[in-house]
């Protein structure tokens, strides 16, 4: 055998080694138990359904028109999103942008007091007692987020807590985009 | 006393078994259907359990609407079809081929008939030559 073709027998080597230890990184840094969601850039689901705090009002998918929102799906039963929360309450004071709560899965008592001890920063708060609209929404645990554009299309999930630095690296480039029209 | 025991004991273990799903379906054939989805169907939640072994809320969420649309006549296909618009190809264990998958699927068979042409043009090219190393 020449010393040409084990040169090449090593090459192929190397290069499927670093292939191997690239795709190690790459799925180290990504989590398997995050689901892409099935709404990206699809209008959000039809729906009708009452608030938390005012039982006689009805929100319907039209609430999202021509605004830029956050949706938060939460619950009084998770944990996260007590830690979540005053995030929020701190965004609230500051952002332009609709944050909408979707109360998921939720018994309405336990879901207001929620709201009276850690504090309401939503503007209005979905009761979803059923869960189905979550559902609709793909919903698979709590707390999530999704970005929605004004033309009431989805524009980013994220699943987990929602903090400054979350809020910076994934929202902010999208509703950057959104508000230069795209 | 050892009577009382083995008494406790019964009531226990038919406590624990009372998990089942308490549906009522039209027909035998709408119960088959059910358990065949629930055992094809992938909680969300919890990845490694399919929806009838798992408790988690989702879960239940899904089985009851599984069960509501057996009930109200929709096929298999459209069942499915309404749990992959909202949770994607994940939520079935055994995916459907597609265009982003194809590699999965075929890749396999790929590696395998390149590795055996790999080898038979190394075996005729040392086909007599023992003293190779």
């Amino acid at each position: 055998m020449s010393s040409k073709f084990s040169y090449w027998k090593m090459t192929v080597v190397v290069v499927i080694f670093i292939g191997f230890i690239g795709l190690f990184f790459w799925a180290l840094s990504h989590d398997p138990r995050e689901l892409p969601s099935q709404l990206i850039n699809q209008p959000v689901p039809e729906f009708s359904v009452v608030d938390l705090l005012e039982p006689e009002v009805i929100h319907t998918q039209s609430m999202f028109n021509e605004k830029i929102t956050l949706l938060n799906v939460w619950a009084s039963w998770c944990a996260a999103c007590y830690s979540e929360h005053p995030y929020w309450n701190q965004f609230t004071q500051t952002s332009q942008l609709q944050l909408v709560g979707l109360n998921y899965n939720d018994k309405k008592e336990k879901a207001l007091r929620f709201l009276e001890s850690q504090g309401n920063p939503y503007k209005k708060v979905i009761f979803d007692q059923s869960g189905r609209l979550g559902i609709d929404f793909g919903v698979y645990g709590a707390p999530e987020t999704f970005l929605i554009g004004p033309d009431a299309r989805v524009r980013y999930r994220h699943v987990g807590v929602v903090n400054s630095k979350v809020f910076a690296t994934k929202f902010k480039p999208l509703i950057n985009k959104i508000k230069q029209g795209f | 006393m050892k009577n009382l025991f083995m008494l406790t004991v019964f009531f226990m273990s038919s406590l624990t078994s009372a998990s089942v799903d308490l549906h009522e379906f039209d027909s035998l054939q709408q119960e088959k259907r059910y358990r065949h989805l629930i055992s094809i169907l992938r909680c969300p939640t919890c990845q490694n359990q399919n929806l009838s072994d798992s408790n988690s809320m989702v879960s239940d969420d899904l089985k009851q609407i599984v069960y509501e649309k057996i009930r109200a006549g929709a096929s298999d296909k459209e069942i499915i079809l309404f749990m992959k618009q909202r949770y994607g190809e994940f939520i079935l264990y055994q995916p459907e081929v597609s265009q982003s998958n194809v590699i999965l699927w075929a890749g396999p068979f790929v590696f395998l008939i390149g590795f055996l042409i790999l080898f038979f043009v190394w075996y005729n090219k040392n086909k007599g030559d023992v003293s190779d190393d």
